[in-house]
C-alpha cells in the first residue's frame, strides 16, 4: 500500500503548501476523502462488531492509512499492517457493542438469601453456648495468636518477662539476662495472664557472672547478685559454663547481695 | 432488596449497565443503590472475620470494613478523574466514582459468596495466622476482580464522545493500571490504620492498635511463621 509521501505528485517537504497550489489542494482533497472513508468505515464496523462481541476483531483493513478501494485490491505491506494492528488496538475499545441483555436468572433474590443466611450464621455462632459463655465461633481450643515455640518471648501485665522453652515458661531474672541473651524488645509479645497460666514455670534464666581473680560465681536477678555456694549446685541448678560471664570486680563488689543459692548455703564470700 | 438488584445488572449484563453509566442515565439512583449493596455485604464479611475474636471485634470490623473501603474511594476517586482528564477523557467525576463504586460492589457481593467458607474455616480451626493469610488471599482474590471490572468499565465509559474519546486512550489505560497500584497501597494502608478487622485471640478487644509495621511486612512474617521460617512479633 502506498501511503501519501510516496505520491510522486508530492511537493518537497520543504516546500511550503500554498492553498492556491494546485497540488497542495489536491493533496488536501485526498486527506479529506481519506478522512472520510475512515469516518464511514468505523461507523460500519461499530454496527457489525456488536454481533461478534466477545471474539476476535477481523483485521481491520478499512481503518489504515489509505483509501479502501486501493486496499482491497493489494495487501498491506508489513509496516503499514503494524500500524493498522496498533490502531485496531487504540480503537478496540471504542468499537465494541454490548452483547445482548441477558435474562433475569433470579440473581437477586438468591443474593438476598444468601445475606441473610450469612446473617443468621454470624449472629448464630456469635452466642453463648456453654455455662464459660464461650460461643461457637471461639470455641476452638487454643487459638493463640501465637505460633507456640521455643524460644518465644512473652509478657503479660507485670513486669515480668518469660521465655518459652520446652513448652515451660522460663523468667527472665534481669535486664542484664535479657540483654545477655540477646533477647529485643520488640520479641516481646504481650498476652493476657490466663495465656501464661496454660503453661508450666520452669527455671529462671540468669546471667552468671565472675570476676578476675575471684573463684566465686554469681547468678544476677532483679539487680542482686547470688551468690552460687558450690559446683555441685552449680550443675544441680542446671547452670552451664557457656553462660557465665567475667565482668569486672569494682562492678561485681558494687552489686549488692542477694539470697545465696542454695538458701541455707550461709553468708557470701 | 430493591437494592440489590443493581448486583444483577452488573454481574450479568455489565456492558449495558457500564453504558448506561457511560450515557449518564441513572448515575445518582445505580450509586445508592451499589453504595447499600457494599454496605451491607462489607459489614457482614466484617462481622464474619471479626467472630473469630468477640462480638465486639464482629461489631467492630462491621462498622469498618465499609469504612475502609470508602474512606479509599474517597482517597483515590480524584487522582483517577484528574488524570482522566489530564489525558483527554470525557467522563465526569459521578461516572469515575461510580465506576469505582461498582468495583467495590464486585469486590463486596464476591466476599459474601466467600464468607460460607470463611465461616468454615472459622469454626474448624484455631490457627490465627492462617485465617488472617486465609482473608488476605480471600481479598486479594474479590479485590482482582473488582479492579477487572473497573478495567472494563473505563474503557466502556471512555468510548463516549466518538473519536474524541479514543484521544489518549492507551495513556488512560496507563493511568488506570497505576492508579490500581495506588489504590492497592492506599487500602492496604487504610485496613493497617483501621486495624485489627480480627484480632488476635490472645489479645483484648481494641477498636484501633497502635501503629507501627506496615501491611505488607505483617503478611510476610505471617506467611513466614505458618511455614516455621519466624516468630510473629
Amino acid at each position: 500500500m502506498k501511503s501519501i509521501s510516496e505520491r510522486p505528485d508530492r511537493p518537497p517537504p520543504e516546500a511550503p503548501l500554498a492553498a492556491e497550489s494546485p497540488a497542495a489542494e489536491q493533496v488536501l482533497d485526498f486527506l479529506l476523502d481519506a478522512l472520510e472513508q475512515r469516518r464511514v468505515a468505523r461507523q460500519d464496523r461499530e454496527r457489525s462488531v456488536g454481533e461478534q462481541w466477545e471474539e476476535d476483531l477481523e483485521p481491520a483493513e478499512a481503518i489504515s492509512t489509505g483509501g479502501p478501494a486501493r486496499e482491497q485490491e493489494e495487501p498491506p505491506a508489513p509496516s503499514s499492517l503494524a500500524t493498522t494492528t496498533s490502531q485496531e488496538e487504540d480503537l478496540d475499545n471504542g468499537v465494541r457493542e454490548p452483547p445482548p441483555q441477558l435474562i433475569n436468572v433470579n440473581l437477586t433474590r438468591m443474593l438476598g438469601r444468601l445475606l441473610l443466611v450469612v446473617a443468621a450464621l454470624v449472629v448464630l455462632v456469635n452466642i453463648p453456648i456453654n455455662r464459660h459463655g464461650t460461643p461457637l465461633a471461639r470455641i476452638m481450643p487454643d487459638s493463640a495468636a501465637l505460633v507456640i515455640r521455643d524460644g518465644l518471648v512473652l509478657k503479660a501485665q507485670g513486669p515480668e518477662i518469660y521465655v518459652l522453652q520446652d513448652d515451660k515458661l522460663r523468667w527472665i531474672s534481669s535486664l542484664e539476662a535479657f540483654e545477655y541473651f540477646g533477647y529485643t524488645w520488640p520479641q516481646v509479645r504481650q498476652v493476657d495472664e490466663a495465656f501464661l497460666d496454660k503453661f508450666e514455670i520452669g527455671r529462671p534464666i540468669h546471667v552468671l557472672l565472675k570476676c578476675r581473680g575471684n573463684p566465686h560465681i554469681y547468678a544476677l536477678e532483679d539487680g542482686r547478685k547470688r551468690w552460687i555456694k558450690d559446683i555441685a549446685t552449680f550443675e544441680t541448678e542446671g547452670f552451664v559454663w557457656e553462660d557465665v560471664k567475667t565482668v569486672d570486680c569494682l562492678y561485681l563488689d558494687g552489686l549488692p547481695d542477694g539470697i545465696p543459692i542454695p538458701s541455707d548455703a550461709g553468708s557470701p564470700p | 432488596m430493591k437494592d440489590l438488584a443493581v448486583i444483577e445488572t452488573i454481574l450479568r449484563n455489565r456492558y449495558h449497565f457500564f453504558g448506561e453509566i457511560r450515557d449518564g442515565i441513572d448515575l445518582q439512583n445505580k450509586m445508592r443503590a451499589m453504595l447499600v449493596s457494599s454496605i451491607a455485604f462489607l459489614a457482614l464479611y466484617g462481622a464474619v472475620m471479626g467472630s473469630t475474636h468477640s462480638l465486639w471485634q464482629a461489631l467492630s470490623s462491621a462498622v469498618k470494613l465499609p469504612i475502609l473501603f470508602l474512606a479509599t474511594l474517597i482517597v483515590c476517586s480524584p487522582t483517577l478523574y484528574f488524570f482522566n482528564v489530564l489525558f483527554g477523557s470525557n467522563q465526569s467525576l459521578t461516572q469515575n466514582v461510580a465506576l469505582i463504586l461498582t468495583a467495590i460492589t464486585v469486590t463486596a457481593v464476591l466476599l459474601l459468596s466467600f464468607s460460607p467458607i470463611v465461616l468454615f474455616f472459622l469454626l474448624t480451626t484455631s490457627h490465627y495466622q492462617f485465617f488472617k493469610l486465609l482473608n488476605v488471599a480471600v481479598f486479594a482474590v474479590a479485590g482482582s476482580m473488582g479492579v477487572v471490572f473497573l478495567s472494563q468499565g473505563m474503557r466502556m465509559v471512555s468510548m463516549a464522545g466518538g473519536r474524541d474519546g479514543h484521544e489518549g486512550a492507551r495513556a488512560r489505560a496507563w493511568v488506570l493500571r497505576l492508579w490500581v497500584l495506588i489504590y492497592g497501597f492506599v487500602g492496604s494502608q487504610v485496613a493497617w490504620t483501621l486495624r485489627p478487622f480480627i484480632g488476635a485471640p490472645s489479645m483484648k478487644f481494641e477498636l484501633f492498635r497502635q501503629l507501627g509495621g506496615n501491611f505488607y511486612a505483617n503478611v510476610l512474617v505471617s506467611l513466614a511463621e505458618i511455614l516455621g521460617f519466624a516468630v510473629v512479633k
